[in-house]
């Protein structure tokens, strides 16, 4: 819902924004990535313990990006 | 390990690969995504600098969950693995990698709320980590003692997390606005309800002591995967709480108008 127009509006940090979104996409393909990491000749156990560690990066990125989503005021 | 046939199987198998669970993951997989875009539209605009983290938050929970769910129906996020004495499991591992990114987002939207300090923050969110990475290990481990063992593992870590926030955050919060003190309270009980409901459905579903079949399985972690992360969100997002201290748009979840 917008706020009042006469507010002053945050500006948001362009990296973290970039920083979200690339982490979300990141996460979601690795979601779907692990026959194709299988097919590269890793295991499955590996090719698994690779993509839980890209979810929980990908996750701790976010909480950093989210943390620093506004630019403090000069 | 697949129940025998004559078992009732609560379920239906859409992609006819002999999965009857497909129906309760294609359920997921939608509730998922309208949760998402629903997040998506109630936040477009919004300015406020507190908003706009919750919301950052929020979307991110379902989406990631939806391309977890998607995954599993279409049985790229499963696996077999082999245990002792009880032959060929069934994993939805993508449901493991799901959690180990949307609890760490959902405990901070908590801490957010109760405005703790990001030392507070990282011990939780590290707790939460080993919670569910203990979790991943038991769905992979090839003897039931092995399983139970980091179940348990795992389930303490879950109370440690819970207890934190029961307590810990729970004081936080209660310095803050009336507002946020109800919105968090709600949140911290359906947290405490639901992830407690999560180890016991482990235990005695196909991957613990296999008293209840894959399908009912799935049916109740798809329950508590869209409560625990839609119903969340959507009692987080209708709540004035997630507003800067001057803003109050709308009233909070069972308060009057009137009260701001």
């Amino acid at each position: 819902m917008p706020d009042d127009p006469e507010d002053d509006v945050a500006v948001l940090n362009l990296r973290s924004v970039v920083g979200i979104v690339v982490s979300f996409i990141v996460a979601a393909v690795a979601l779907f990535a692990l026959p194709t990491i299988q097919g590269q000749g890793a295991g499955f156990d590996t090719a698994f313990w690779i993509v839980s560690g890209i979810e929980l990066v990908t996750a701790l990125a976010i909480v950093y990006f989210v943390l620093n989503l506004h630019d403090e005021p000069v | 390990m697949r129940m025998d046939p004559t078992v009732l199987q609560a379920g239906f198998d859409l992609l006819g690969d002999g999965r009857p669970e497909t129906m309760w993951l294609g359920i997921g997989t939608l509730l998922m995504l309208i949760g998402t875009f629903y997040f998506l539209v109630k936040g477009w605009g919004v300015t406020d600098k507190e908003a706009r983290e919750y919301y950052a938050i929020t979307i991110l929970v379902p989406g990631i969950a939806t391309a977890a769910y998607l995954s599993m129906f279409f049985g790229v996020g499963l696996t077999e693995v082999e245990v002792a004495g009880r032959g060929t499991l069934d994993i939805y591992y993508a449901r493991y990698a799901d959690w180990l990114f949307t609890t760490p987002l959902l405990l901070l939207d908590l801490a957010l709320l109760a405005k703790v300090d990001r030392a507070t923050i990282g011990t939780l969110i590290g707790v939460d980590a080993l919670m569910i990475v203990t979790g991943l290990v038991g769905a992979l481990s090839k003897t039931m003692l092995a399983r139970y063992t980091w179940w348990l593992v795992s389930t303490i870590a879950m109370i440690v997390v819970l207890y934190f926030l029961a307590t810990s955050l729970r004081s936080a919060a209660k310095k803050r606005s009336a507002d946020v003190q109800s919105t968090f309270n709600t949140l911290t009980v359906l947290t405490l309800v639901l992830w407690t409901a999560y180890p016991i459905l482990w235990i005695i579903g196909t991957e613990g002591a296999g008293l209840v079949p894959l399908t009912v399985e799935t049916l109740g972690f798809m329950v508590l995967d869209v409560s625990a992360k839609v119903g969340f969100g959507f009692i987080l997002l209708r709540s004035r709480a997630v507003f800067g201290d001057t803003e109050a748009p709308e009233p909070s979840a069972g308060e009057p108008a009137a009260a701001d």
